[in-house]
């Protein structure tokens, strides 16, 4: 999971473009899987996004992680498909008889949902796949104009997934050896029975926050006016494509307003 | 004059019965590499804390006394302004480290303090040079050992090029391998770079062997100050308080060794020291 | 009619790998009998947690066997392994959980369904053997570090396991509570336990361990006494170790027949006055 967050260097024309082209693609693909629920655009908004992953060469890195997402997109069509009575029904879920019936609509509705899921995390996977954590704090604050502080609190989140998974491992590992169990308890049992990891972990992370503010006060931070190591250029090609985007982002917007795209 | 200089300092933490210092009276002048040991609760990272701003900056207290770092008080400036005069290194390797690239983890202590790019990159490349780590230079922080994640806590703190370098505890979570890693570098600092160095550390064989001066803090009290053999030939008082003494320098004082020639502190020392005993 | 005797943990052929990657344990085979104190040494990424996690099921191997009590471990639950082989973390804050020392000692128990008297029983004994007796009701957190390792290890105790394993026991400790906790554990290994620890304090090996295994990628390099392992130092800096200080003092006065396995200050004191007295003559 851990390496579903993280940074994965390869050069491709994706990783050389700047920071804030890929964020505002990030933001695109969010705005167009709001704008429609049409499940083939949403479906061709998904496909859009696996193939800029493609050019990224990180498709196959995350890989486990749409392995992961697409068991809860299936549960996502479930659900919508059983809320969603409207239209021919197909099959009923419990066999030979007439409850909880699953239409055709519900099911195309469902795919809609799932496409939409499926969309919006991917992309932003795909976005911090291809993007230096640092790339992109400096985007958010001289692009987006976010306080730093935010900023930094988002890139400090993300450094430390890979800390606490571990520190999560170590406990569990410790609460096992002492005859501790998780698996086969009925659902009340189980959320106490996560008492033993989260305590430690909750502590433990409030540990290791005290050590990383005194390090960072020793290293100056609030002391006045920032600056950054490293540049923020956007080329040709970020320009061109951040235009593109603008257009088809207009094409949208006027598609829904006209009233396409929905269902 | 003494680039550190600590008179008649107390410190007691909000709502504690005892103070944590009692009385430290310190000078420390450029250039000394100085071990600081003693028993958990002593108040050795109290002290170190009370040397890089985070007290009384970060942590709240009361404190009576004076410390001076270059002869102007420590307590008019900003744990921002300290950090140039005094880099710190402390015990967990993971939770110092803040970006999850290496550039970048030099980078952060030297953005916040507003340096141009120019000047950032010299001393980026400079103390990534002077810790032996520049082929890390673009790899993941995450993935180093813990010796490298301490050689990178080194580095950043070099990268502000402090007059002192303060470290508490550093080796403690690593294995020999990496001890030996950071306490290399520091030898190698503080003989080329001049760097004043101050490490807190249980380790009192690596003391021995590369510190010129060692402090003994029992009890928020500064027991002992003195060069390593002077400190190591208090043998029944530092058993008393639980401070490890080396084992050549222990043996030696159970031969009857108490001054300089006869208090060896590594094993070569010691090696030589018995041959002429045995000779004799 | 002879019993076979049955090692209490007995490694054969083990190999692990985490998916895909390389092997960490590369074919170890391994026999521990009953009362045996042993030392795993090694340097960082040698596998030793990773070995040692092997003997309560944590880690199940990837090819080779692993057998306590002449079970194999495979299809074997933890729950079911810490009721013989106790483990004791290197950081104690990676368990401590509860808001006293009482019910913190008691969790294992808990989970191993004895009856509240039983527990209650097993708790007063166990705080007893770590010293912490009038801390039943202490707030773990208000204690040192040194003091919450003892609890781990009270919370080990208390489960009255056979074998007790300690990852690291003294990492972060000072002098004395390193050898509190050290000289509980000797008294444990006095009693009968079997002790497994891992360590990188070379002088705790030498004053504490009967045996050790020194590991190195994945493979075991040596395992044998203490005192044979400690006198070849060649074979310790495969693996980045080196003996003691009076260790390494002694294999350089070689020439003067101190022997080369010297593993204590007071050994080596006494071989210096034997050798003084040779040298004068004198009868003692």
């Amino acid at each position: 999971m851990a390496a579903a967050v993280e940074y994965i260097h390869k050069d491709s024309l994706i990783h050389r473009l700047n920071a804030t082209t890929k964020i505002f693609w990030a933001l695109f693909t969010l705005v167009c899987g709001l704008l429609f629920n049409d499940y083939r655009y949403l479906l061709a908004l998904l496909v859009s996004v696996l193939l800029v992953a493609a050019a990224a060469r990180v498709l196959r890195n995350l890989l486990p992680a749409i392995a992961g997402l697409s068991v809860f997109a299936l549960i996502l069509l479930l659900i919508q498909a059983l809320f969603f009575d409207q239209g021919q029904v197909v099959f009923h879920l419990i066999p030979k008889t007439n409850y909880l019936p699953v239409t055709n609509y519900g099911i195309l509705s469902g795919v809609a949902m799932a496409a939409r899921m499926l969309s919006l995390v991917l992309s932003f996977l795909v976005l911090l796949a291809t993007t230096r954590i640092q790339d992109m704090v400096l985007t958010l604050v001289e692009k987006f104009k976010m306080p730093y502080d935010y900023a930094f609190m988002f890139m400090t989140t993300l450094r430390f997934i890979p800390t606490f998974l571990g520190e999560v491992r170590q406990i569990s590992d410790a609460q096992k050896a002492r005859g501790h169990a998780v698996e086969g308890l009925n659902p009340f049992k189980k959320i106490r029975s996560y008492a033993p990891v989260t305590v430690p972990l909750v502590l433990i992370s409030l540990n290791k926050a005290e050590n990383m503010a005194m390090a960072m006060e020793t290293r100056g931070y609030g002391g006045g006016r920032r600056t950054y190591f490293r540049e923020s250029k956007m080329r040709g090609t970020d320009y061109f494509l951040t235009a593109v985007l603008l257009l088809l982002l207009a094409l949208g917007v006027t598609a829904r307003v006209k009233g396409l795209g929905i269902m | 004059m003494a680039v550190l200089e600590i008179k008649n300092f107390t410190f007691s933490y909000p709502q504690a019965l005892r103070p944590a210092l009692n009385d430290i009276n310190l000078s420390v002048e450029k250039g000394e590499f100085i071990g600081i040991t003693g028993p958990t609760g002593a108040g050795k990272t109290t002290l170190a804390c009370c040397l890089n701003g985070i007290i009384p900056h970060f942590q709240g207290g009361e404190a009576t006394g004076r410390i001076f770092l270059h002869g102007l008080s420590i307590f008019n400036k900003s744990t921002a302004q300290i950090s140039r005069l005094v880099g710190s290194v402390f015990q967990d390797p993971e939770a110092q480290i803040i970006s999850s690239e290496v550039e970048q983890e030099l980078a952060f202590g030297l953005e916040n303090l507003g340096f141009p790019p120019g000047e950032m990159e010299k001393r980026i490349s400079e103390a990534l040079e002077l810790t032996g780590i520049s082929d890390l230079r673009y790899r993941s922080t995450i993935a180093l050992s813990g010796g490298q994640k301490q050689r990178v806590a080194i580095a950043c703190a070099l990268a502000m090029r402090p007059e002192i370098l303060l470290l508490d505890e550093p080796t403690s979570e690593l294995d020999p391998v990496g001890t030996e890693e950071v306490f290399q570098i520091l030898g190698r600092l503080n003989r080329e770079q001049g760097i004043t160095v101050l490490v807190i550390e249980q380790k009192t064989e690596q003391l021995a062997a590369h510190a010129g001066r060692i402090l003994v803090v029992n009890e928020g009290a500064l027991v002992m100050d003195g060069e390593p053999w002077q400190v190591f030939a208090r043998q029944k008082e530092l058993q008393a308080i639980g401070v490890r003494i080396p084992q050549v320098t222990r043996l030696a004082g159970m031969l009857g060794g108490s001054d300089k020639y006869s208090l060896p502190l590594t094993v070569e020392q010691a090696r030589i020291y018995i041959e002429r005993l045995v000779r004799s | 009619m002879t019993a076979a005797r049955q090692n209490l943990i007995k490694v054969e052929n083990l190999t692990y790998q985490y998916n895909g990657e390389q092997p960490v344990l590369k074919n170890i085979s391994l026999e521990i009998d009953r009362g045996e104190c042993l030392a795993v040494i090694g340097q960082n990424g040698s596998g030793k947690t990773t070995l040692v996690k092997h003997f309560n099921g944590l880690l199940k191997p990837s090819s080779g066997h692993v057998y306590i009590n002449g079970l194999e471990t495979g299809p074997l639950k933890v729950s079911t392994l810490a009721r013989t082989v106790g483990y004791v973390f290197q950081n104690p804050d990676h368990q401590i959980f509860h808001d006293t020392v009482g019910k913190e000692v008691a969790f294992g128990l808990k989970n191993l369904r004895l009856p509240t008297e039983e527990i209650e029983h097993r708790v007063t004994d166990a705080l007893e053997a770590v010293g912490l007796t009038g801390h039943y009701l202490t707030y773990p957190f208000n204690l040192s570090k040194g003091q919450r390792q003892r609890v781990a290890l009270a919370s080990v105790l208390a489960m009255h396991t056979e074998v007790i394993v300690l990852d690291e026991p003294t990492t972060g400790q000072d002098y004395r509570e390193s050898a509190q906790i050290m000289d509980m554990v000797k008294k444990l290994h006095e009693q009968g336990h079997t002790i497994i620890f891992i360590t990188h304090d070379m002088s705790l090996v030498a004053r504490y361990a009967d045996r050790t295994v020194v590991l190195c990628e994945g493979q075991i390099l040596a395992d044998g006494p203490v005192r044979t392992v400690f006198a070849r130092p060649e074979l310790l800096a495969k693996s980045y170790l080196s003996p003691p200080q009076i260790t390494l003092l002694a294999q350089g006065l070689g020439k003067h027949a101190i022997p080369p396995d010297v593993i204590s200050v007071r050994e080596m004191y006494d071989l210096l006055l034997k050798a003084r007295a040779d040298k004068i003559g004198c009868c003692c």
